[in-house]
C-alpha cells in the first residue's frame, strides 16, 4: 500500500520499483514468483488505505503486505490483523505502529530513533546553540516535536525550546513559520518534516538570511532538487542508505537497479527492495520445516525464532549487512549516522545509534 | 507580546504570498464570472505551463526567459483547448452547471495523472533566476518576493484596464451581468467565453511560473494554490466580482485576511 498519486507520489514510484525488482530477482533466480498489487493510499490518506487494503485482503487474497507511511499504517492494523496479514512498513513507521501483532518496521522508527544523536551532535558541535526551534507536521514525527526534543534537549544543551511550529504536509510556503523562528531568537532549528517540505523549509530559511544550523531527520533527492544549493547547509540524521556502500547484496542492487531502471535507487526503495527478500527467507524457513509457506502465521512465526537478516544496509567490501527485528516491540535496528550534504550528496559526520528514554541521550553519538 | 519584527515580517509575507493568491482568484474568478463554469481544471494549467518552461529550457535548451514565454503559450492554449473540446459542446447540448464542474474535475484528476505518467512523479526544477535577499531592518524579501508583488499587481490592473476601457473588455462585462440581454446586443458569447479562458489562463500560467522559479515543477503542484485561489473568489464575493471597479477592493480584503491568518 504506498503513495502512488497526490503529493508523495515519488515515494510510491522508488518503493514499487523496489519490490518489483526484488521479485523480478527471486524469479530469475529460482525461486517463486511474487505477484505484486498495489493498493493506492493517495498520499497519506486514511480511507482509500482502509479500502485498498480491503480489497487487497479480500480480493487478491494478499498473505503479505507492503506499507508505507504513518496515518495509513496505523489505520490498516485491525485489517492486517483480523486477517493475519503478515505486514511490514519500511516508510513511515512510528510510535504507535509498535508492538503490534503482524506488524514489523524494517527502517528505524521515523525521527524517533535518530533525534537523540542528531540533538547530541548538535549540542556537541555547536556548543552556542542553545535556543532551538522545533518545526514538524502532525502526520509523521508527532512523537518527536511533543515529547522527546522538549525532554532531552535541555539535558542535552542547558538550553531550551524557544518555538515549536506545525505546518502542513505538503506546505511550500514557510513564510509565518520563518518569521516566528526568527522572533523567538532561535540558535538552531530542528525538524522532523519530511518530503519536499524539507527542501522549501531549507532554502526559504537561507533566503530569509537565517544562518543558524537547520538539523533534520531526512534526507531526498526530491527535496535537493527543491533546495538547490542551500541544502548543502542541511545537516541530517537518519539510516541512511548509502549507494556507494561495498556491501555485496548493496552492490548488486544497485547494479540491478541502475540496469533496470536506469538510475540508482533511493533510499526508500532500498527498504521495500530488501522486504521482499525478508518474506522469501521467512517462506523457505517455513518450507524447510514442512510448513504451508502461503500461511502468514507461519511465515510471522519463523521471523520470530529467528528475527536476524540480511540486508542492504552495513556490511562491508566482505560483509553482507544484517539487520535485526526487535521481538518486543517490532522495531528494527540498522545503521544509523548524522550526515551533511555536499553539492546536494550526502557524506557521513558521525555515527549514532539508537537509545532508550531510559538511557542517556548523549550516549546516541558514537562518533 | 507583539513584536513589531514579527508583526512587519508576517505583515510582507501576507502581501507576498497574498498578492500571489490574488493573482490566482482574478485568473479564475474572470471565466467563472463570465461562464459560470467552476473551471476546477485551471490547476492543470497551472501545472503544465510550468512543465512547458522547464522542458523548454531544459530538453529545447531555451534561454529562461524565453523558456517562460513557452509555458504561458502553452497554459493559454490548454484553456482554449479545454473551452472549445470540452465545455463548448456540452454547454450546446445543455450541460448543467453540475455537470461542467464535474467534467472540469474530471479533466485535473486525468491531467493530473497524465502528467505524471508523461513526466514521472520526480521534481523539475527551473534554475536560473539570480535569487537575491534584501533585508530592510530586521526585516527579509527576496527579488523573487519583489517580482511577484509587481508582476501580480501589474497583471491584476491590466485586467481591471481591460475591462473597463476596451471594447471587447465591455463585452465580458456585459456578458457577466447579463448573458441574454448581452447576446440581444449583439455579442456573440462563444467568442467571449474564449476570450476570458485565453484571459484566465495567460494569468495562472503567470502566477505558476512565478512559483516556479523558486521552487520546482510537479504533477499535482496547481490543486493547493487553485483551491485557495476559489476561496479567494469567494471572499470577493461572486456576484461583486462581476463589477470590475470593485474588484480590486475585494483582492485588498484579501490581502489582509491572508495577513491575518500569517500571524
Amino acid at each position: 500500500m504506498l503513495a502512488m498519486t497526490g503529493q508523495g507520489s515519488f515515494f510510491g514510484k522508488v518503493m514499487s520499483r523496489g519490490a518489483q525488482l526484488a521479485a523480478k530477482q527471486i524469479k530469475e533466480n529460482g525461486g517463486p514468483e511474487f505477484v505484486i498489487t498495489i493498493a493506492d493510499h493517495e498520499s497519506g490518506l486514511v480511507p482509500p488505505a482502509v479500502t485498498g487494503v480491503r480489497r487487497l485482503i479480500t480480493q487478491n487474497k494478499i498473505k503479505t503486505l507492503q506499507t508505507s507511511y504513518g496515518a495509513p499504517s496505523e489505520a490498516i492494523i485491525p485489517l492486517v490483523q483480523d486477517n493475519k496479514v503478515l505486514t511490514f512498513n519500511g516508510g513511515g513507521s512510528s510510535p504507535g505502529q509498535l508492538s503490534k501483532d503482524y506488524l514489523w518496521m524494517t527502517r528505524m522508527l521515523f525521527a524517533y530513533d535518530p533525534t537523540d544523536g542528531a540533538l547530541t551532535w548538535l549540542a556537541k558541535n555547536q556548543p552556542n546553540v542553545k535556543k532551538l526551534a522545533v518545526v514538524g507536521t502532525n502526520e509523521n514525527g508527532v512523537e518527536v516535536w511533543k515529547e522527546k526534543a522538549p525532554r532531552i534537549w535541555p539535558q542535552l544543551s542547558g538550553g531550551s525550546i524557544v518555538a515549536t511550529e506545525i505546518h502542513d504536509v505538503g506546505a511550500t510556503d514557510f513564510a509565518a513559520v520563518i518569521a516566528r523562528v526568527k522572533a523567538a531568537g532561535a540558535d538552531a532549528v530542528f525538524t522532523v518534516s519530511f518530503g519536499d517540505d524539507l527542501g522549501y523549509m531549507v532554502k526559504q530559511f537561507r533566503e530569509a538570511n537565517y544562518e543558524g544550523p537547520i538539523v533534520g531527520i531526512e534526507f531526498t533527492d526530491q527535496a535537493a532538487k527543491v533546495a538547490g544549493a542551500t541544502y548543502d547547509t542541511y545537516v541530517f540524521a537518519t539510516d541512511y542508505f548509502d549507494v556507494e556502500s561495498k556491501n555485496p547484496f548493496t552492490a548488486q542492487f544497485v547494479e540491478a537497479h541502475i540496469a533496470e531502471y536506469g538510475e540508482p535507487p533511493e533510499y526508500y526503495g532500498s527498504n521495500y527492495y530488501e522486504q521482499v527478500f525478508v518474506i522469501w527467507e521467512l517462506m523457505r524457513r517455513v518450507i524447510a520445516n514442512g510448513g504451508d509457506p502461503q500461511d502468514s502465521a507461519q511465515l510471522q512465526q519463523a521471523l520470530i525464532d529467528k528475527p536476524e537478516f540480511y540486508s542492504v544496509y552495513g556490511g562491508d567490501e566482505g560483509t553482507v549487512g544484517t539487520m535485526s527485528f526487535d521481538l518486543n516491540d517490532h522495531s528494527i535496528s540498522k545503521p544509523m549516522g548524522v550526515f551533511g550534504v555536499k553539492g546536494g550528496k550526502p557524506y557521513l559526520l558521525a555515527p549514532i545509534k539508537k537509545v532508550s528514554a531510559s538511557d542517556d541521550p548523549a550516549s546516541a553519538l558514537l562518533g | 507580546m507583539f513584536s513589531f519584527q514579527l508583526f512587519s515580517q508576517l505583515l510582507v509575507s501576507g502581501i507576498v504570498i497574498g498578492s500571489s493568491y490574488a493573482l490566482l482568484s482574478v485568473s479564475f474568478g474572470v471565466i467563472y464570472a463570465t461562464t459560470r463554469i467552476f473551471h476546477f481544471a485551471h490547476a492543470i494549467a497551472y501545472t503544465v505551463a510550468s512543465y512547458a518552461s522547464v522542458t523548454a529550457l531544459a530538453k529545447a535548451g531555451l534561454p529562461l526567459w524565453l523558456a517562460l514565454m513557452v509555458g504561458l503559450v502553452v497554459a493559454v492554449a490548454l484553456g482554449i483547448l479545454i473551452e472549445l473540446a470540452a465545455y463548448r459542446p456540452m454547454r450546446r447540448r445543455g450541460a448543467s452547471t453540475l455537470a461542467l464542474f464535474l467534467t472540469s474535475l474530471g479533466l485535473t484528476i486525468a491531467g493530473s495523472n497524465l502528467i505524471q505518467i508523461v513526466f514521472g512523479p520526480e521534481n523539475k526544477p527551473l534554475p536560473g533566476f539570480p535569487m537575491k535577499t534584501f533585508a530592510v531592518g530586521a526585516v527579509t524579501f527576496t527579488n523573487l518576493h519583489l517580482l511577484t508583488v509587481i508582476v501580480s499587481w501589474v497583471c491584476i490592473f491590466g485586467v481591471v484596464v481591460f475591462l473597463k476601457k476596451t471594447k471587447y473588455g465591455k463585452a465580458t462585462r456585459a456578458a457577466q451581468s447579463n448573458q441574454q440581454m448581452a447576446m440581444a446586443v449583439g455579442i456573440e458569447m462563444d467568442g467571449v467565453s474564449l476570450l476570458v479562458f485565453m484571459l484566465g489562463s495567460v494569468l495562472v500560467g503567470v502566477s505558476a511560473l512565478l512559483f516556479t522559479l523558486g521552487g520546482v515543477a510537479s504533477p499535482n503542484m496547481g490543486l493547493s494554490p487553485i483551491l485557495i485561489g476559489f476561496i479567494g473568489v469567494f471572499l470577493g464575493d461572486r456576484e461583486r466580482f462581476r463589477r470590475s471597479a470593485r474588484r480590486l477592493r475585494a483582492r485588498s480584503g484579501y490581502l489582509v485576511v491572508r495577513s491575518v491568518a500569517e500571524w
